[in-house]
């Protein structure tokens, strides 16, 4: 495995209208690594992820790609180092699911947005990789939610990013749709060497899926470890302020347990 | 190989609407209260007008200005629409339904108006920059509204109250005008093609032709902008300055046309949607040029109609206009509505 480190934060703190809602990110990510972001809502994953792909600027602190900050990169070169794929629902107007994906070339297309050969086979090879090649032609309004969430993910990849960073990409998927997702992203951390950094609801799925867990708490800390020793029973119902007598919590920690999320 | 059939689709279209304009452009200068033989007419063109008689007049003074400011302004009000329904991602935005056109009127009746209350003329280039003004001003205030209302069909309310407060002042300053200036700005208000003068198309043509290579230049980030405002800025687009460049080009389209020929109703909504349909896809760097031709097209078919159905009385143009682009936007709301409830 590479040991470079091609993304990281430092001191990083986001929120809104000068205020920061979540302090003191230090992350460093390798390439092949997948972090995921979990905690409850409104703790501030969506702004961590906002801040750190450069949607919204950050309180304090910085995010580095490649040993260079990313104000620092021109736009149309950190488009080429990081891609996202966010909780927006699109709704193209006569776009096939090839057009939509292929959307992803344009940091590396020309003028007026042309696709070359070129572009067409790493189009085409992204779509085989997500198990979408089949959906090519299929106008992308009629297709599935879990048909789009791959294909936003192949547009995502044509971008051929180093980093990939996904807003809760499993949510509102059925649970085949989520795992094939949560492969796909592994394949792609670990073939492609890319890094991916995701917000997940699913506990015991970003534990499977992750090399590294980042806890996002209501009081604006954050913590970062190896899923074994971040999620025991103690720490996620203190992260989720659950009382672990409750019956109602009982019963859900043991639905848990059995990876029925 | 769908990319060739894709390809060969759009090459067709093009070649269709280029045969669309010709024959246009044929019926337009020949048909009129005046018969004129084709090859005279042909003849007179290639002199530019300059024996003086009677034939010569009515082709070089009257038909073609009035049929080229129809190409262009057509064409003109068409890209202008589809810039603003990228801007707004709503299918049913444009110049005349969300209130700019009005706002563009206002402004040009209240420089004429006061204007000529101490000149006995007004410079082309005042009307054009008095027109832009309102535009511009209308379409800030159409912004502040859409960032509150979700929904498609609000914003359509808000530009037709906005257009409606528009026209209500520009009533007023008619109410209370001179007499002649009245009929000046009344005839100017209700949208005609005719009376253009060569040397005002040729200002207005020139910046319409500029304006839209500069949409043209800009078709990149648009399809960009086509996913969602947060997408284009991921793929690098610079979202506030294309935002800036998206708004001024429609708006300088637009005024260009309400300066020229006053307001003219639904041309750019419908044109820009049957485009669309037309070339089967959305692409800006196809659909930019395609609903230029298919605009000017369109305006010269509508104004043909507006000057020969009820001949010798003419029709308002936007009488013609609404007449065709009015359904479009029936059916494109029905649709949308449809959509979302198969969601």
């Amino acid at each position: 495995m590479n040991e470079e480190i091609v993304f990281s934060t430092r001191a990083l703190s986001v929120g809104y209208r000068g205020k920061a809602l979540v302090r003191d990110i230090d992350i460093d990510l390798r390439r092949g690594q997948i972090l995921s972001l979990i905690g409850p809502n409104g703790a501030g994953k969506s702004t961590i992820l906002k801040t750190i792909t450069g949607q919204i600027p950050p309180i304090s602190g910085t995010t580095v790609i490649e040993g260079k900050s990313i104000t620092a990169w021109p736009r149309g070169e950190l488009a080429r180092k990081m891609a996202v794929v966010l909780t927006d629902r699109i709704r193209p107007e006569m776009m096939t699911c090839f057009d939509v994906a292929a959307m992803g070339r344009y940091p590396y297309t020309g003028r007026f947005g042309s696709l070359t050969d070129n572009d067409r086979a790493i189009v085409h090879a992204t779509l085989r990789r997500v198990r979408a090649d089949d959906l090519a032609d299929r106008d992308f309004s009629q297709i599935s939610d879990g048909q789009r969430q791959r294909i936003m993910l192949a547009r995502a990849l044509c971008q051929e990013p180093e980093v990939i960073v996904l807003d809760e990409p499993t949510s509102y998927l059925d649970i085949r749709h989520k795992a094939e997702l949560l492969d796909i992203l592994s394949e792609e951390a670990r073939a492609q060497q890319r890094v991916v950094v995701m917000s997940m609801h699913e506990i015991s799925l970003a534990e499977e899926a992750s090399d590294l867990i980042m806890t996002v708490h209501s009081d604006g800390h954050v913590r970062v470890g190896k899923p074994a020793e971040m999620l025991s029973e103690t720490d996620i119902a203190a992260l989720f302020d659950m009382d672990l007598n409750s019956r109602a919590v009982r019963r859900f920690w043991t639905h848990m347990r059995h990876g029925d999320s | 190989m769908t990319t060739r059939v894709k390809a060969v689709r759009t090459a067709l279209c093009f070649a269709l609407l280029a045969v669309a304009f010709v024959v246009m452009t044929v019926l337009n200068i020949n048909t009129g209260s005046v018969s004129i033989a084709p090859g005279e007419i042909f003849r007179i063109v290639l002199n530019r007008g300059t024996d003086g008689g009677a034939a010569s007049n009515v082709i070089w003074k009257i038909r073609l200005p009035r049929l080229l400011a129809a190409a262009v302004l057509g064409g003109a009000l068409s890209v202008s629409g589809f810039l603003l329904q990228t801007f707004f991602r709503n299918p049913i935005a444009g110049p005349y339904v969300l209130g700019i056109s009005s706002g563009a009127k206002l402004f040009v009746g209240m420089t004429m108006v006061f204007v000529l209350r101490y000149a006995a003329g007004i410079p082309f280039w005042v009307v054009m920059g008095s027109a832009f003004l309102g535009s511009m001003l209308i379409t800030g205030i159409v912004l502040l509204f859409a960032r509150r209302v979700r929904s498609m069909s609000s914003l359509l309310v808000v530009g037709i109250m906005i257009g409606s407060i528009c026209t209500a002042i520009t009533d007023f300053f008619i109410t209370f005008a001179d007499e002649s200036n009245v009929a000046n700005l009344h005839n100017w208000s209700m949208g005609s093609f005719s009376g253009v003068s060569w040397s005002n198309l040729s200002l207005i043509s020139a910046v319409v032709v500029l304006a839209v290579i500069a949409a043209f230049l800009i078709s990149k980030p648009m399809s960009a902008y086509q996913l969602g405002e947060n997408y284009a800025r991921s793929m690098g687009v610079n979202v506030r300055a294309f935002r800036m460049a998206l708004i001024g080009l429609s708006s300088v389209l637009s005024s260009c046309v309400t300066a020229l020929s006053g307001p003219i109703s639904f041309v750019g909504v419908a044109v820009p949607h049957m485009a669309k349909l037309l070339f089967g896809t959305a692409r800006p760097a196809i659909i930019i040029p395609g609903a230029f031709m298919l605009g000017s097209v369109f305006c010269m078919g509508c104004d043909l109609i507006a000057r020969t159905a009820f001949s010798p009385t003419e029709l308002a143009i936007s009488t013609v206009t609404a007449v065709f682009g009015a359904p479009v936007v029936i059916t494109l709301m029905v649709n949308r509505q449809r959509l979302k409830e198969n969601e």
